[in-house]
């Protein structure tokens, strides 16, 4: 039973940074219908400028991760504003750019900070608390509650303004949102730009998990896609569901089927999507596509 | 039309992804062949510069470009400069056979690399078709079983390593509950089997022996049925990352077992992410314990840090003795290519940073290692 439960909370915790990871591939794909290949080199970015604001230029963890978001949602905006011209002609060369986009940030994360990586110190440094023979990370606690915030004010966000509500309109209909005035472009920017700043969140959170470097995104960016995909592509409480999901299974197969886990992941993900194609909360929205 | 879209975007990923792997591959150059007498002597370094195991290739980049400048800033080999280039195997033995053709119409006289064990493995059938000596960083005991004679190693195999460590923690300290955790990748595969026969000739079991992937970040389940059986000592056979996630979160969960391990245990990437306070105590099995054993590896270390303002560590150290070892048999040569070259390699003795280096048939050339332990992030020798 100790392992059982203890493998759970060792799941959790990349779960919640997947399911971060996995939000961003949603929204984006709601409001566009792109699937946006790039995300997890964005999310290598985040977690490089939120560990140089911490690390380098010394500022307290939190103010570092602000910056880091607002920097990466930059680039987030930067990218959708050089594919816009794309969108209306051929969508299949949005997808390419989006590759491109990906191979270039790694290059640029390469020339900027070098091909070794950084170790990032944890930001709350007390010893985990024991519960029943138990052990928790107190910083695990902290993404936890880190990544329940963001996806509640994104809800909120997409919910109760008119900002948010003009973006739902669009992922549900694209040509009626545009009939009646909303600007389409503009949506799909800030469906960037979130899903950047997202991005950017969980890979500022998972750097003091694991080891700050070109090849974290990697990693993050095909779990978070297979959590968004487990979930329902496009669905925002499909994305929680789907990386709380992948990393709790990732966790058990890792005990039971040891070297050949990954591979016992994803052939229990590829059972699932067989069985159930449009994913957990496969939603209607997403038929614009 | 959703499942068109999606279509499209596999095939596309699929189409990209066999046009960088066969993109990399150059077709037949035209450059001169560097056998010839005259213009630069073309060594090539091929190294992962990019992904998970870029630090590698990063220090042993920096070694060899250290040993090459030296030659080069006395005269290079008989009068002519010695050019080194570098090609990126991402530690993908794929690229990494592409790297092995290239190198080879390219006119290279010899290669130094892989640090990366499988890489290598995969390159060593073409180079030795192609008759290009190869000096690689890789210590899995598979290198030897590669049968080239065209393959050297600058450092002892993990059977080396891990017989000295067994040697130190069961006959030296008397303890016998050990737990092994090693990774399926080439490196992790060769510290499992080298480590399990040190044991089994002493013939203890390990009381846990768990097997994680190399792509792995979360190891609660291996780390709490490890912590259920209390070992006091717990082996690890994975590369300097990975390591230091499991000591990082095994330490979290508890776990207050002394770790030990070969090369990479000893290295900073090692100790800064597994945290210092968590990689206090960690015994090493390593051919270069520190920058101060003696007037070579302070010589060294210092010309490193000048060079490149960081400390010197063991693979700068493994790549500028190999680099050595090189460019010396080119001297003794008289710049020859080929098997001869590989001869002339085999019959240097040399003096290195990690000991004296001679080779024997199956191009190991050093089969000591001593014990080092963590002493407040830093690695020093054993009872110092």
């Amino acid at each position: 039973m100790q392992v059982f439960l203890q493998t759970v909370i060792g799941g959790v915790s990349l779960g919640a940074v997947y399911a971060l990871v996995a939000l961003g591939f949603s929204l984006v794909y709601r409001t566009m219908g792109l699937v946006n290949f790039a995300h997890g080199n964005v999310v290598t970015v985040g977690a490089y400028l939120a560990s140089t604001f911490y690390l380098s230029t010394k500022l307290p963890f939190a103010l570092a991760m602000v910056v880091a978001i607002g920097l990466t949602a930059a680039i987030g905006l930067v990218i959708e504003r050089v594919l816009r011209p794309l969108e209306n002609r051929d969508f299949d060369l949005m997808l390419i750019g989006t590759i491109g986009f990906g191979i270039v940030l790694d290059a640029l994360i390469i020339m900027v900070w070098g091909a070794t990586g950084r170790a990032v110190p944890s930001p709350v440094p007390s010893a985990p608390i024991e519960l029943f023979g138990l052990r928790i990370r107190t910083y695990d606690l902290v993404v936890l509650a880190i990544a329940a915030a963001a996806t509640v004010l994104l809800v909120l966000f997409l919910s109760r303004t008119k900002r948010g509500a003009a973006m739902q309109a669009v992922a549900m209909d694209h040509e009626a949102a545009t009939a009646v005035g909303i600007h389409v472009g503009r949506s799909n920017a800030i469906a960037f730009m979130i899903g950047a700043g997202l991005a950017a969140l969980a890979g500022g959170l998972v750097g003091p998990l694991l080891y700050v470097s070109p090849a974290l995104g990697g990693a993050l960016g095909i779990k978070g896609f297979a959590a968004a995909i487990l979930g329902g592509f496009g669905s925002i409480p499909g994305a929680i569901v789907g990386g709380l999901a992948i990393g709790i299974l990732d966790s058990f197969t890792a005990g039971h089927f040891q070297g050949y886990s990954e591979l016992v992941t994803f052939l229990v993900f590829t059972v699932i999507i067989m069985v159930r194609p449009t994913g957990v909360f496969g939603e209607r929205t997403v038929n614009r596509a | 039309m959703v499942r068109l879209r999606a279509a499209a975007a596999i095939s596309t990923v699929a189409v990209l992804a066999t046009v960088l792997a066969t993109g990399c591959s150059a077709p037949g150059s035209d450059e001169e062949e560097s056998g010839s007498d005259s213009g630069p002597i073309k060594i090539a370094v091929v190294d992962a510069q990019s992904g998970q195991l870029s630090s590698l290739g990063a220090w042993e980049l920096k070694g060899a470009r250290l040993a090459v400048d030296e030659w080069n800033a006395q005269g290079g080999v008989n009068g002519r400069q010695i050019q080194l280039d570098v090609f990126d195997d991402q530690g993908d033995p794929t690229i990494g056979t592409n790297l092995a053709r290239k190198i080879d119409s390219e006119g290279y006289l010899a290669m130094i690399g892989t640090a990366e064990s499988a890489v290598t493995i995969a390159m060593a059938p073409l180079l030795k078709q192609a008759q290009i000596p190869n000096i690689t960083s890789g210590q899995s005991p598979g290198l030897v079983g590669a049968g080239s004679e065209f393959l050297f190693l600058n450092g002892p195999t993990s059977t080396t390593y891990d017989e000295t460590l067994a040697k130190h923690i069961l006959d030296g300290e008397g303890v016998k509950s050990i737990a092994m955790i090693t990774n399926n990748g080439g490196y992790g595969k060769g510290e499992h089997d080298a480590f399990l026969k040190a044991l089994k000739s002493r013939s203890v079991t390990p009381v846990v022996d768990q097997v994680v992937t190399t792509e792995q970040k979360d190891f609660s389940a291996v780390l709490t049925s490890i912590r259920q059986k209390n070992p006091k000592v717990i082996f690890l056979g994975a590369e300097e990352v990975e390591s230091g996630l499991i000591v990082k979160q095994a330490r979290d969960l508890g776990i207050t077992a002394t770790f030990a391990g070969a090369a990479p245990q000893g290295t900073p990437v090692f100790v800064d992410t597994a945290g210092a306070k968590n990689a206090e105590g960690t015994i090493v099995s390593s051919p270069y314990l520190s920058n101060e054993i003696n007037e070579a590896s302070k010589k060294f270390a210092a010309a490193y840090k000048a060079k490149f303002n960081e400390e010197a560590e063991l693979h700068g150290a493994k790549a500028y003795d190999g680099t050595q070892i090189l460019l010396t048999a080119l001297k003794t040569s008289n710049v020859a290519t080929g098997k001869d070259l590989a001869e002339a390699i085999r019959g240097t003795k040399y003096q290195g940073l990690l000991g004296n280096f001679a080779y024997d048939q199956t191009g190991v050339g050093i089969f000591e290692t001593s014990i080092g332990i963590i002493r407040d992030g830093k690695l020093v020798a054993a009872g110092s």
